[in-house]
């Protein structure tokens, strides 16, 4: 998707787009660390933020809080200005985050819930609440110095979502934690997002962000790279291969109009598309076969190798940038 | 809800659990318990020396023991309670069993020659240069000259008089008596509250350095900021803080009404301290002027800094610029119309302490230097305070990292905006 597709998604329906990002520069010192970034987040979407380190994706998300202020460009949140009147609607756990060291975890999500706009009592209840619901019922009085890595990520998100916000923004949310608890916090996440929350998600986990997340947008030295859902950009990045597996699956190119080369690994053949063919040209040619076929599938790259091809200028980025 | 009052609700969330936790900090108790607790100590302490002290030298203490070997009839004088005539052996004895520690010889040369003999066992024994004086020149001579001019027809009021010409009193021009405690604590009482004054903004201030490297060290601040904007956060520091810090001051300054009377009628001048409501006022007003200009320098410390050890050291060189006054001291005593007093309550940074001595020493309150510095401080808070919130929102997220000069300059003067609000 374009960025005039999304400017042109807002002039539509303006009232579905959780954050707009018009055109956005930010410069620090002598380098734009933003440059010319456009994009858009639904309601109820989760939106995989990807790019390499420096790449912007912090600066980008402090913009949408209004903790920065962009050189050029806009960016609106709930259809307004980002400000204060905004603020109890938005939940972020930034990548450098902490606790208080000495004051017990109960208290110091009180205190955030109440910043949020939550009353004292409400909020208490609601910490004490999200704390049994993440195992974490018995460590409520334990102070922030006391509690383990996991704990301390449990809280902190927790914290993100006190005030049941509208607009997510999450920055590398299941760093260092265990299997177990990165699904417990995945799930809490995809319920956010299901309840119709929007939620920005900053990974480097493309395991992550191919599971999880319906749209991604990859940035680069500050420039959007990519936007789009994860099968379009997977489309978008296929070479036109078809990877078989099955029995009597015919291997010489020269019996399958629709097919310039043909190399096996593993048990399952490879089949390269000639220019104009496509998969359901080859489908139909295997079923006149004598073939066994136990799975068709196009094959695709992953999003790690898509994000380096992205990242090295691979020309095909242009029609998902 | 209207930008103001989320403005106003914010600010309030801040302060109120800035104020709360740092009143519940164990080393803010303990500070703030320490001068009550202090004065609670004088108070037993001079109720307990208080007999002893009242009557100065009490005749067991400077009893002295004469042998008369001179033609010079002492008798007259040994009718003073303090003086005891004795035979040189009897006052051997007496120095041998441990009942005296020394005795004095009038030797038959006297009065043709000055010398008298002061006999002790080993030559150790000694008593503070007060004592001796009031022993030797004191009462040995008053009796000396009373036995010299016992046969001379002399009335004994006279001979009093000879003995004791002259017993000073001071007072003021409106005749009231001024005691020597009094005079010590008006000079001492101005120097010590300062002191305190200094200390309690330092302190204060101290807690709004000591929160905000906190909450960047922790990585807590980001979290906030994505709630609260830079302006109320700082806002509801200084606020919450500041109220912690009047908290203290309040316990000190009640603690010192309530016993510093008590324990002046124990001590005797402490009592005349006076606490008037005018100097109170003062006291409130510049103190919370003084929070602000060195909060507001510390807000900027603490965001700057890369953490705590670097904002203590930073932080440190504005205590000596605090207590300029202090060292200068006794030139408020001397000229307190001077330069060099007029430059210190002039500048913003000396002008809380400066003032505080010049109402606490001054006769009457000098209204010009009043106005004068609380001007200066006034338009410095302000220019400060805006400075402070900008450096504090352009650099609050620099996690170890120390920004330069130019771009602090540039934060101040709004050049970099990296942040609404």
């Amino acid at each position: 998707m374009s960025s005039t597709a999304g400017v042109a998604a807002q002039t539509v329906t303006p009232a579905v787009s959780t954050v707009v990002v018009s055109g956005i520069w930010k410069r620090f010192g002598t380098t734009d660390v933003v440059r010319d970034l456009s994009f858009e987040v639904q309601r109820g979407e989760l939106l995989g933020f990807l790019g390499p380190n420096g790449a912007g994706k912090t600066t980008t998300m402090r913009k949408i809080l209004d903790i920065i202020r962009p050189d050029r460009g806009s960016n609106s949140v709930f259809g307004g200005l980002p400000g204060v009147e905004h603020q109890q609607r938005v939940g972020y756990l930034p990548e450098d985050r902490g606790l208080y060291r000495d004051v017990p975890i109960l208290d110091t999500l009180t205190y955030f819930g109440a910043l949020r706009g939550m009353s004292t009592s409400a909020s208490r209840n609601r910490a004490r609440q999200l704390l049994e619901e993440v195992g974490l019922g018995d460590a409520m009085t334990k102070k922030g110095a006391e509690l383990s890595r996991g704990m301390h990520q449990k809280a902190q998100l927790i914290a993100t979502i006190m005030n049941e916000p509208d607009l997510l923004i999450v920055d590398e949310p299941f760093q260092g934690l265990d299997p177990v608890n990165a699904e417990l916090l995945k799930g809490v996440l995809i319920a956010q997002r299901d309840r119709g929350a929007a939620v920005v998600m900053s990974t480097h986990d493309m395991g992550d962000a191919q599971t999880l997340c319906d749209r991604i947008l990859l940035i680069n030295a500050g420039q959007r790279v990519l936007f789009g859902t994860v099968p379009e950009v997977r489309q978008a990045f296929s070479d036109g291969a078809v990877e078989v597996v099955g029995r009597d699956v015919p291997t010489d190119p020269g019996l399958l109009r629709s097919v310039s080369d043909v190399s096996e690994h593993d048990g399952s053949v490879r089949f390269l598309l000639r220019d104009g063919a496509t998969a359901s040209d080859l489908f139909r040619e295997l079923a006149a076969t004598s073939a066994s076929v136990e799975r068709f599938s196009v094959d695709s790259p992953d999003l790690g190798e898509i994000f380096i091809r992205a990242v090295d200028g691979d020309p095909r980025t242009a029609s998902v940038a | 809800m209207s930008p103001r009052s989320s403005f106003l609700r914010l600010v309030g969330i801040v302060a109120r659990r800035d104020y709360v936790r740092t009143v519940k900090r164990r080393g803010f108790i303990v500070g703030t318990l320490v001068l009550p607790l202090g004065l609670v100590a004088l108070f037993g302490l001079s109720a307990v020396l208080a007999p002893s002290s009242s009557s100065g030298l009490t005749a067991g203490d400077s009893q002295i023991v004469i042998v008369n070997d001179s033609a010079i009839d002492l008798a007259p004088a040994a009718a003073a309670p303090v003086i005891q005539l004795v035979v040189r052996h009897a006052a051997d004895e007496a120095l041998e069993n441990g009942s005296i520690d020394e005795f004095y010889v009038i030797p038959a040369t006297w009065p043709g020659s000055a010398e008298v003999h002061r006999v002790e066992e080993s030559g150790s024994f000694s008593l503070d240069a007060a004592q001796r004086h009031e022993i030797q020149d004191g009462i040995l001579a008053a009796a000396l000259r009373t036995g010299l001019l016992s046969g001379t027809g002399i009335s004994a009021d006279t001979l009093v008089r000879i003995n004791t010409p002259a017993s000073v009193t001071t007072v003021t021009v409106s005749g009231s008596a001024v005691s020597d405690a009094a005079m010590a604590a008006s000079v001492l009482l101005p120097f010590g509250f300062t002191l305190l004054f200094v200390m309690s903004i330092f302190i204060t201030s101290g807690y709004l350095l000591q929160s905000v490297t906190e909450e960047k060290e922790n990585r807590v601040v980001e979290i906030l900021l994505s709630s609260v904007p830079s302006l109320p956060l700082m806002a509801g520091k200084i606020l919450g803080l500041g109220a912690a810090g009047l908290t203290q001051v309040a316990i000190w300054i009640g603690a010192s009404v309530l016993f510093i009377p008590i324990i002046g009628g124990q001590v005797g001048g402490l009592g005349d301290l006076n606490l008037s409501p005018m100097v109170l006022l003062l006291g409130f007003v510049y103190f919370v002027l003084g929070y602000l200009a060195y909060g507001a320098i510390f807000t900027a410390i603490g965001a700057l800094a890369p953490g705590n050890r670097e904002a203590q050291q930073y932080s440190g060189f504005f205590g000596f610029v605090a207590v300029i006054p202090i060292i200068f001291s006794s030139v408020f005593l001397t000229d307190i119309d001077s330069p060099l007093v007029w430059a210190l309550v002039l500048v913003p940074l000396t002008a809380p302490a400066s003032m505080l001595m010049v109402v606490t020493i001054a006769p009457d309150l000098p209204v010009g230097m009043i106005v004068s510095s609380l001007l200066s401080l006034t338009l410095f808070v302000a220019v400060a305070t805006i400075a402070s919130a900008r450096v504090f929102r352009a650099t609050l997220l620099l996690y170890g990292v120390r920004p330069s000069l130019r771009k602090i300059v540039d934060a101040m003067l709004a050049r970099d905006q990296v942040a609404r609000n």
